[in-house]
């Protein structure tokens, strides 16, 4: 059975880690010291780039090719923590905040030294409020150890780090969304480009990191990049020749809910398979496994016969899916999909920032569908195609053979196509909450087809066994796609 | 201008302790505007709910028009534009706490404080009416490992059942 491997985790049980001395004894700070006093800030750009370190927020983008995209000669410049963790079935980021904030603040010194940033706002989750008094009381309690403020440790370093509280919008998790938030505003997306490198908030160059992966950063300065690259596969990109380094290197906070036996976070090295992570989990509560979400409850669902595949960015991508925010949703074989889709289609109708036309009418659409079709009357018919062959009555006639239409079905699968896109993955709308919408809702009937029909036909809603619910690999769109990635040698 | 008006505006004013937070907290941003959140969080602490004259003060605060203040009001879920019981109840109820149970919750929790689940548009309808409860339906809290969750006010209650939502209640 994989091991878990803790880092980010380590000592988060520690009693009192959330106080400055305590984390100090467990070599708290020791990386910042070691960063500002070993390593120029260009160095430690690199290392981050080196290290293969992705985003761990949802998009699973480099973070040192983002910082190098900030421009040197703009002052001042900002970082956003995002700590705005909404996505359902993730609550890594929570646990962090709670118990061990100081990593966290080491992170963001860290970053702020590499970027020359002196200002930072964590933008934190309104009803984490749990989390924003520890935070709170750590930050004042670096500001009183001299590790946060004017010429820190006496190096000319300034930085302060403000706390900024959300007020329940999914939205403010992106990062522009989080952004105009910031800034007073309603959190409604900006178009990019300019990306918030470039111009984030107010104007200025903006570094948006979450949580999880500004915590990686004391160990990646600490430990060295050789260290950290050992974790995790790096792939090679077929797509070069020769095949071009993909690093899905570290830990990752895998979040698991739903129907396993022990539920939580359990720090792993990526590139584990999900049969695996349920294991880890201690294994399916119920009889077996009926679906899986990757990534969040935007990511494209997994069924029982893509349990190997890798929760890793490049594996999951390739498998039409994604690992979003490690958020990982297991249901058993007493679920029923539709009944599940109604539930998080319910969520992003709620949720949609009423900016663009095709999310703000079309979430709602899918939702009312969705639940037309669970309370059983999704709209069918029943056509007879003229067909001509040898008929009953042994003469060359029609047929008459009939083809039950779920009208439904594919007005749901057209209605979520036009919000965005899943197979050219082009999206008609400002932020990537057009794709967080149809990414479920196409896979989920794409997937598990039989059940909706049965629900139609029957009425009402009809949950089938595993295996007649799902589409078998052979007419599974996404699985027959798949690409499998290779590790490089 | 109206007696009306000036009677809204005068009728909210942060207290000596919130204008100390207040004074301290606009003093992390580079414009005012910016410290819209946090006031308004600060506002409702203080007033219960967010009402026109504390929109009116919040506005007269950061130096925006009104109309920006109510635009930020009615976006996030989380500021009330009318009065709400002494205790809020939130009940999740997306896909994690729904694979373990956060139905029976909610209903037990209907049942027991004999009130409907708040929309959004009608606060009132999930309000007791002894105006000690609301209760309403909210989407992920993150705390999906200790699902079904309610948060009552500002403390998170995990793992729930029935029973144990009563001894919460009683303890209040």
């Amino acid at each position: 059975m994989v091991q878990e491997k803790r880092i980010l985790y380590e000592h988060l049980d520690v009693p009192g880690i959330n106080t400055f001395d305590v984390f100090r004894q467990h070599d708290g700070y020791a990386r910042f010291e070691k960063a500002i006093a070993e390593y120029q800030p260009d160095d430690i750009a690199k290392m981050v780039m080196d290290s293969g370190l992705k985003g761990r927020g949802g998009a699973g983008f480099s973070t040192g090719l983002k910082w190098s995209f900030v421009p040197k000669d703009i002052k001042p410049c900002y970082l956003c923590c995002n700590a705005d963790e909404s996505e359902p079935g993730t609550f890594s980021n929570r646990y962090v905040l709670e118990k061990n904030p100081h990593l966290l603040i080491e992170g963001i010194l860290i970053c702020c030294y590499a970027m020359g940033i002196e200002t930072t706002y964590v933008y934190i989750r309104g009803e984490f409020t749990l989390g924003k008094k520890m935070l709170d009381a750590a930050i004042k309690e670096a500001y009183a150890k001299g590790y946060l403020g004017k010429n820190i440790r006496g190096t000319g370093l300034n930085v302060d780090i403000y706390t900024h509280p959300g007020a329940g919008a999914y939205i403010c998790g992106e990062e522009t969304g989080l952004i105009e938030s910031l800034e007073g505003k309603r959190g409604q997306p900006r178009n990019k480009p300019p990306f918030p490198a470039v111009e984030g908030v107010f104007r200025k160059p903006t570094v948006v990191q979450n949580v999880e992966t500004l915590c990686n950063l004391p160990f990646i300065v600490g430990e060295g990049v050789e260290w950290y690259t050992q974790m995790g596969p790096t792939y090679g990109d077929t797509r070069f020749d020769p095949p071009k380094p993909d690093p899905n290197t570290g830990t990752k906070l895998y979040c698991i809910s739903g129907d396993v036996n022990k539920p939580g976070v359990y720090e792993l090295e990526l590139g584990l398979t999900c049969a695996e992570l349920v294991e880890v989990a201690g294994g399916v509560r119920g009889q077996e496994v009926k679906a899986v979400i990757p990534g969040g409850s935007s990511a494209p669902i997994l069924t029982r016969y893509e349990l190997d595949t890798r929760l890793d960015f490049t594996s999951l991508t390739l498998a039409k899916s994604m690992l979003g925010s490690g958020g990982i949703i297991v249901m058993n074989e007493t679920r029923n999909i539709v009944d599940c889709l109604l539930n998080i289609m319910k969520f992003y109708a709620h949720e949609s920032c009423g900016q663009c036309t095709p999310c703000r009418w079309g979430t709602p659409w899918v939702r009312d569908i969705v639940q037309r079709i669970a309370d059983g009357n999704g709209r069918k018919s029943t056509i007879t195609r003229p067909r001509f062959g040898i008929a009953e009555n042994g003469r060359w006639g029609d047929t008459g053979e009939t083809e039950e239409i779920y009208e439904d079905l594919d007005l749901l699968e057209s209605v979520a196509n036009n919000i965005a896109n899943v197979d050219t993955m082009t999206w008609n709308t400002i932020c990537v909450f057009g794709i967080a919408v149809s990414w479920p809702a196409v896979s989920y009937l794409r997937k598990f087809r039989p059940e909706f029909e049965a629900t139609i036909r029957e009425g009402q809603l009809t949950t089938l066994s595993v295996e007649a619910a799902t589409v078998p690999p052979e007419e599974n769109y996404a699985y027959q796609q798949r690409i499998v990635p290779r590790e490089l040698e | 201008m109206s007696e009306e008006l000036i009677q809204i505006q005068t009728a909210f004013r942060f207290s000596e302790e919130n204008q100390r937070e207040f004074d301290e907290l606009i003093g992390h941003y580079p414009v005012k505007e910016a410290a819209m959140l946090p006031t308004l969080h600060l506002a409702q602490k203080q007033a219960g709910y967010v009402s026109p004259a504390v929109m009116t003060y919040v506005a007269e605060l950061l130096e925006v028009p009104l109309m920006k203040v109510k635009d930020v009001v009615t976006f996030y879920p989380m500021f009330f534009e009318e009065p709400v019981g002494e205790y809020v109840i939130r009940v999740c109820h997306t896909l994690p706490c729904a694979l373990r149970d956060c139905k029976v919750v909610l209903e037990h929790l209907k049942a027991r404080l004999s009130t409907d689940v708040a929309s959004e548009t009608d606060l009132g309808k999930g309000t007791t009416a002894d105006e000690k409860f609301t209760l309403m339906k909210v989407e992920c809290l993150a705390s999906c490992d200790v699902a079904p969750v309610i948060m009552v006010n500002d403390d998170l209650y995990k793992n729930l059942t029935p029973e144990k939502v009563d001894k919460i209640l009683d303890n209040l």
